[in-house]
């Protein structure tokens, strides 16, 4: 099957490889510069930020399908490439698993009863702690691993489906995998809706188990679908800049794309305004601790940057016509807008790691480099898988039924 | 064709063009039979022109009587005073707020279908909005009546406005429900204008029939609220910039009012009340309600005046789509709250959601739960969604489910609250039930009228989806 015979040679996925191993070995290099427990924060972050993106662009293709949309055929097919990243998470997922059942305190207290919090300002072990024993329920850690590798299984099975119907289409012109991609995404986003909220809530809220808000899953998502967009963003732009797209995507797609970067930029701002509001202005401290921790130290202006970084520049930037279609400025937005994305999850696990005094691990310490190697390191091997995929099929779903829309899209089409 | 389609453009800048061939699943078609736009026009506004129907006499007269219990219901409150209906300690809060936020919730279909689905460039909305809209401004009227009559004296109203007066009353700003009074005031506001500028081509269009026929005072009335129409090039542009901007500002109110709506509830620390996602979940159940009331207006009214070729298949499935997934939303949101609830292991939060589900109030709980999660599955099936029938009966199960999803959560949790001791059991009094009872009568009374006396389809928008505005309309090649 001829793949990039009309286009740039396919990119070489072996330097994106060399710097996921290389990012990885930097990262663990911290286990022995800083301990386990910068280790296994700086991991959890990565993870959580690379499940994002893919979980993201997951949800983006199943809504592509559900809607059967026209104009992000092209954009789609960069997604499939991507969602072939859900594989090597979950192998890479398996450090989180190790540190749950050999050292599992370094980020979840809760999995070991003996775990005395006293050594973070509370009373007895955790086994006494009755905030957890009537939740032992879910957080134990045999639920935490059965529940984690069902949400990869899932994961995974949906993005080999949807793969395999968009590539296979490409030879056969078969109309039955459009229909079963279809109805694979009706059924697909309640599955991934319901294993998106246990895993964060059992990988991230879980660090402060005491914790909760019946937000925090939404508040994931719109991160996911943000660093998704972005991602989406920023490849088809790159494919234009190599001259793959050249003369196939136009300034439609790309207002289109930024006009849903801008949705989900007020859609993000308007879960975690309402999460924040509402538990300030009842402050209940079983709530409001979460918050008080995150006022403290530097985490307070990371709290501002998140305010004006994740929803005002974003906002007063997207919310212009010529910005949303400008290829050059595009890019670095979205870039930007991942990059606060990742702080977001730093927000919401690293000040729930303690330093010996007792408050929370600030921001910037020296094992924010290993969290910035780790990200680099798991992002490295998603680019990978992304690249070894690239290069295996057309450059665009050219069977598709809905290709001949997307490649003449103008703002007059309804779909 | 959209292979040539999709090569004509760029052949010469790109070879993998020359590989395109997409396969066939064609989209539906918007209008069917190929409807002209002489056959629209004669069609919508042949409602209008023809001789008043006898259904129609029948079901106004029915309406005028229903809406005659709400007058009863509060002529008699506010000669009386607030306590002939069945608030006493500790629900202080019931049906009053429960057919507010259910009226509201109503309307929310209106402003998604002539806003959002608008800026979503979704075309079928065309052929539905029109009433959307309408049932939108109806239903902020009949949820009106309730705040502003729960306050009894109802003279006094007027405070819920932050105007100076005498006797230096000022406003709890602090007050979500202060918040509710700008948040429904503004919405009521807007819905009106965008369903006003949207209809202004179709009231000029009235003027000029009427004007031919001879119906000169009839030309005139329409003629004043068409402001001048003519439908030239910058009328035209004039107008589709309003109704963006109008989408544009519609849009972010659709979700202020029912997330302000939400925070009457959250804001507090009753258990039950007080939980992070009243917010998304409100909007959604919001959405979830209208489009149930717009099947169950949309479709009587399809069969009625034969407009199948106008409301397709396509436009049910659609509306059923939508429903199921505002269902599998606010299903989410239930199956969440009550996870947190244990989860968070307040004792208090868990008893509210054990209360509600198997507490006094157990019996509408389980109402909610089969009309609100259960009743929407019905409608993965095609065969459900190509039953008009069964369709109509569900969306009435999904009107009755969400008024008592409102009414589960204002009352159980009242009803049980932190002190055991003056825990009660609400139920309304015969006046609450007339003045409820009645907002059907007073909103269908409006629905029939507009039905009656305007167009219930955006004439001008339906034609810009037809196949004669199609410039390719009958070739399959160009």
């Amino acid at each position: 099957m001829s793949t990039h015979a009309s286009s740039p040679s396919a990119p070489a996925p072996g330097k994106a490889l060399l710097v996921g191993i290389a990012g990885i070995a930097v990262s663990l290099l911290g286990l022995f510069v800083h301990g386990a427990e910068k280790f296994a924060t700086s991991w959890l972050i990565g993870m959580t930020f690379w499940v994002a993106v893919a979980l993201g662009v997951l949800f983006l293709v199943m809504i592509h399908h559900i809607f059967d949309a026209g104009w992000s055929v092209m954009l789609r097919r960069q997604y499939e490439h991507w969602l072939s990243s859900f594989t090597w998470l979950a192998l890479l997922f398996v450090p989180l698993l190790v540190i749950a059942w050999t050292h599992p305190t370094l980020l979840w207290s809760w999995m070991d009863p003996h775990y005395d919090l006293a050594a973070h300002g509370g009373h007895g072990t955790v086994g006494d702690d009755v905030l957890w024993s009537k939740k032992s329920g879910f957080l134990n850690r045999n639920f935490f691993t059965g529940f984690t590798l069902v949400s990869f299984a899932a994961w995974i099975g949906l993005a080999a489906i949807f793969r395999r119907n968009s590539f296979t289409q490409d030879g056969d012109g078969d109309a039955k995998w459009t229909l079963s991609s279809r109805k694979w995404a009706a059924g697909g986003i309640p599955l991934a809706a319901i294993t998106l909220s246990g895993c964060i809530i059992l990988w991230v809220k879980s660090t402060e188990y005491h914790w909760f808000s019946t937000m925090y899953a939404v508040w994931f998502f719109a991160n996911c679908m943000r660093v998704g967009l972005s991602l989406g963003l920023i490849l088809m732009v790159w494919l234009w800049c190599r001259g793959d797209f050249k003369g196939l995507l136009n300034d439609n797609h790309m207002h289109s794309i930024g006009q849903l970067m801008f949705a989900f930029t007020v859609f993000w701002a308007y879960v975690t305004f309402s999460q924040y509001f509402l538990i300030w202005n009842a402050n209940v401290p079983e709530e409001t601790f979460w918050y008080n921790i995150r006022e403290t130290g530097d985490w307070f202006y990371v709290g501002m940057t998140l305010l004006f970084g994740h929803f005002f520049l974003p906002f007063l930037t997207l919310i212009h016509y010529p910005v949303k279609v400008n290829k050059k400025l595009m890019p670095y937005i979205a870039f930007f807008i991942a990059s606060i994305v990742l702080l977001d999850i730093c927000y919401n696990v690293m000040p729930s790691q303690k330093v010996a005094s007792g408050d929370p691990l600030p921001f910037l310490q020296g094992g924010l480099i290993w969290t910035i190697a780790a990200v680099i390191g798991i992002g490295g091997i998603c680019v990978w898988a992304y690249l070894r995929s690239f290069a295996t099929t057309k450059l665009i779903p050219i069977r598709d039924p809905r290709i001949g829309e997307c490649l003449t899209y103008h703002q007059g089409h309804a779909d | 064709m959209a292979h040539a389609e999709s090569t004509a453009h760029a052949q010469h800048s790109h070879p993998i063009l020359s590989e395109v061939n997409p396969v066939e699943i064609p989209r539906a078609v918007l209008i069917e039979n190929k409807r002209d736009f002489a056959w629209i026009t004669e069609k919508i506004c042949g409602i209008i022109e023809g001789k008043t129907p006898t259904w129609w006499w029948v079901l106004f007269i029915a309406a005028c009587f229903v809406a005659s219990f709400t007058v009863a219901g509060i002529t008699y409150l506010v000669s009386t005073g607030v306590g002939v209906w069945g608030h006493a300690n500790p629900v202080n809060w019931a049906w009053d707020i429960v057919n507010l936020v259910f009226w509201i919730g109503i309307g929310h279909a209106g402003t998604l279908l002539s806003a959002i689905l608008c800026l979503l460039r979704q075309k079928w909305r065309t052929s539905i909005n029109r009433a959307a809209e309408a049932m939108t401004i109806f239903a902020v009227v009949c949820a009106g009546i309730f705040p502003v009559f729960h306050v009894g004296r109802v003279w006094f109203a007027w405070y819920l406005f932050p105007i100076p007066n005498s006797n230096a009353i000022w406003q709890n700003f602090r007050s979500p429900l202060e918040w509710d009074v700008f948040a429904v005031s503004t919405y009521g506001t807007v819905s009106v204008l965008f369903w006003f500028v949207g209809l202004v081509p179709d009231l000029a269009t009235l003027r000029d029939r009427f004007a031919n026929a001879g119906n000169k005072l009839r030309a005139r009335l329409y003629g004043f609220f068409a402001l001048g129409w003519r439908g030239s090039n910058r009328h035209w542009s004039n107008y589709e910039m309003a109704y963006l901007i109008l989408a544009g500002i519609s849009t972010p109110l659709v979700l202020s009012v029912h997330t302000i709506v939400s925070f009457d509830f959250a804001v507090s620390l009753l258990p039950g009340w007080h939980t992070t996602i009243f917010p998304p979940y409100f909007v959604a159940g919001a959405i979830f309600s209208g489009f149930g009331m717009v099947l169950t207006l949309m479709l009587p009214l399809r069969a009625i005046y034969k407009l199948e070729d106008l409301i397709t298949q396509y436009h049910i499935d659609c509306m059923c789509k939508i429903t199921l997934a505002t269902g599998t939303m606010v299903g989410y949101a239930y199956g969440m709250e009550f996870f947190i609830a244990w989860y968070g292991a307040n004792p208090y939060e868990g008893f509210a959601f054990i209360n509600r589900a198997f507490g006094h109030y157990a019996w509408a709980y389980w109402i909610m739960i089969a009309c609100n999660v259960v009743t929407p599955q019905f409608f993965w099936f095609k065969a459900v969604r190509q039953n008009t029938a069964l369709v109509w009966i569900l969306s009435i199960f999904v009107n009755v489910g969400m008024w008592f999803e409102r009414f589960v959560i204002i009352v159980t949790s009242l009803a049980r609250d932190f002190l055991p001791s003056s825990w009660g059991y609400y139920s309304p009094s015969i006046v609450e039930i007339f003045t409820f009872f009645g907002t059907f009568g007073v909103f269908s009374v409006l629905f029939l009228l507009f039905i009656r006396f305007l167009p219930i389809m955006p004439m001008a928008e339906l034609k810009a989806v037809s196949p004669q505005a199609d410039p390719h309309a009958g070739h399959d090649h160009h």
